[in-house]
């Protein structure tokens, strides 16, 4: 378990049951959290489900489309990514 | 699960694999729910889930798609990008490029013009995304990426002719007033071959179900192109290019493409909507007393003509007609509707349609990498007790 392990957070509104969750918040979360929604909110990131490669080439367009990310981020934020929201018969 | 192998059994074995699939991955979207907050509903949306607050994606519930007319607190809004509202007093659309005659219209030159309205369906391309084994890239549309309004507007052929194309001009594109939220992203442009442009149905818009376009829906002014997937309709219209070639972007040449065929590496860019329909009523579950009631919901087939919904209540070993009820229009969606009387017990009702370009909705979809150009049958477990 790799990262900044910055302890669980529970989040959640009255208004929905489901959303009591706890989000491990690990670098590879700050990441989505600060970088993608820079552009669109956090659904459009985490309702994907995508295998390495997958992940890999969105995350590459985004860099491409202005997100800012250093190579080591990049891989921090893949690996969370493809752990979380890995798709198991995705590429 | 299945018996030994007949055809008809590992048939149905196949028909509820590939409905566990679908529900598998319905499943992974409500475990994406449970990980983020909720996002809040938007005011006058409330009925629609929403799939991103931002960009705006909203989807109707099945059971909301129960009228002709999809009201607008039931009607789908999906945007690649937002953009502020737009005052239709300050609006103006820019046609130029392959034309003899560059104009800049107002909305009153626009209303100078023959008005037509007509019944036109929407869909999302990316409709049923959600249901792709292995799960595709996009917004995760479920069902309700689709609605039916009347619309009235301007003829895009009446428009365009004020322009005076070229005969070099084989292309429409249409460019609205969002755009990308960095320098870096592309611009969502799109466009249209010249002989839909021309099409008596394609409109600019200016009302949506009786009233001027709602803000979320692309008004003041937007392309309406019937029978395309719904990208081709841009919202906020404000500028019209008329090309010799296809619109050179991403959002033709990368986005809204697909293979033609199952074992087909070369892509097409979309254009027609697929030949498709929809249960809504018996609801997915649902508990029906025994006696007389009625299977029902819409079809649809884009560029072409719908020739008939069959109706399946035993998961897809027989069929037998459902018939069209009025009213419909050319690009509409229509109602169908199936008597049925059954027993105790359970069912998968099912609903297939077909259409005059030999299209036939299949029980499988190739998967492709961006998660469009899904219509399989639609199938839903009902019990009557």
């Amino acid at each position: 378990m790799g990262g900044l392990a910055l302890g669980a957070v529970v989040l959640g509104g009255a208004r929905d049951a489901r959303a009591q969750e706890a989000i491990p918040q690990t670098e590879g979360w700050v990441l989505v959290v600060s970088r993608c929604v820079i552009c669109h909110s956090v659904e459009i990131a985490v309702q994907q489900r995508q295998g390495p490669i997958g992940w890999g080439v969105i995350i590459d367009r985004m860099v491409t489309y202005g997100m800012p990310l250093s190579a080591e981020e990049r891989q921090a934020l893949i690996v969370y990514l493809v752990r979380h929201y890995g798709d198991s018969q995705g590429r | 699960m299945t018996d030994d192998a007949d055809t008809t059994v590992s048939r149905r074995g196949f028909l509820i694999a590939t409905g566990i699939a679908a529900l598998a991955a319905g499943l992974r979207a409500s475990e994406t729910a449970a990980q983020t907050p909720a996002p809040a509903p938007i005011p006058g949306k409330e009925r629609l889930i929403v799939r991103s607050p931002r960009p705006l994606n909203l989807e109707a519930r099945l059971a909301d798609l129960d009228d002709f007319h999809t009201p607008e607190s039931a009607f789908y809004v999906r945007n690649n990008y937002d953009t502020a509202p737009i005052d239709p007093a300050q609006w103006s659309l820019r046609i130029e490029g392959e034309v003899d005659n560059p104009v800049m219209l107002r909305l009153d030159d626009l209303r100078k013009l023959p008005m037509i309205t007509q019944e036109v369906m929407l869909e999302c391309a990316g409709n049923g995304r959600a249901f792709h084994t292995p799960r595709a890239a996009g917004i995760q549309w479920e069902y309700g990426a689709v609605g039916n309004a009347s619309w009235r507007g301007v003829r895009l052929a009446d428009v365009l002719a004020l322009a005076r194309p070229r005969r070099s001009g084989a292309h429409v594109a249409f460019d609205g007033a969002d755009k990308p939220p960095t320098p870096q992203a592309p611009d969502f442009i799109r466009s249209v071959p010249m002989w839909k442009a021309l099409e008596p149905h394609t409109m600019i818009a200016l009302e949506m179900l009786g009233k001027p376009i709602p803000h979320l829906h692309g008004g003041p002014a937007r392309a309406l192109v019937p029978g395309f997937v719904g990208s081709a309709s841009i919202k906020w219209l404000e500028r019209i290019m008329v090309l010799p070639e296809e619109f050179d972007g991403p959002f033709m040449k990368r986005s809204y493409r697909a293979p033609r065929a199952e074992d087909e590496k070369d892509t097409y860019s979309l254009q027609s909507l697929e030949v498709k329909s929809l249960i809504v009523k018996p609801a997915a579950d649902a508990k029906l007393p025994v006696g007389r009631t009625k299977v029902s919901g819409w079809a649809w087939s884009g560029e072409g003509e719908l020739t008939g919904v069959d109706v399946s209540t035993d998961g897809g070993r027989t069929w037998m007609a459902a018939q069209f009820v009025l009213p419909w229009d050319r690009y509409s969606w229509r109602k169908w509707e199936y008597d049925w009387d059954p027993r105790p017990g359970a069912y998968t009702l099912m609903a297939r349609a077909t259409d005059s370009l030999g299209r036939i909705q299949p029980t499988t979809r190739a998967f492709n990498p961006q998660g469009y150009r899904w219509n399989v049958i639609h199938s839903v477990r009902v019990e009557v007790t």
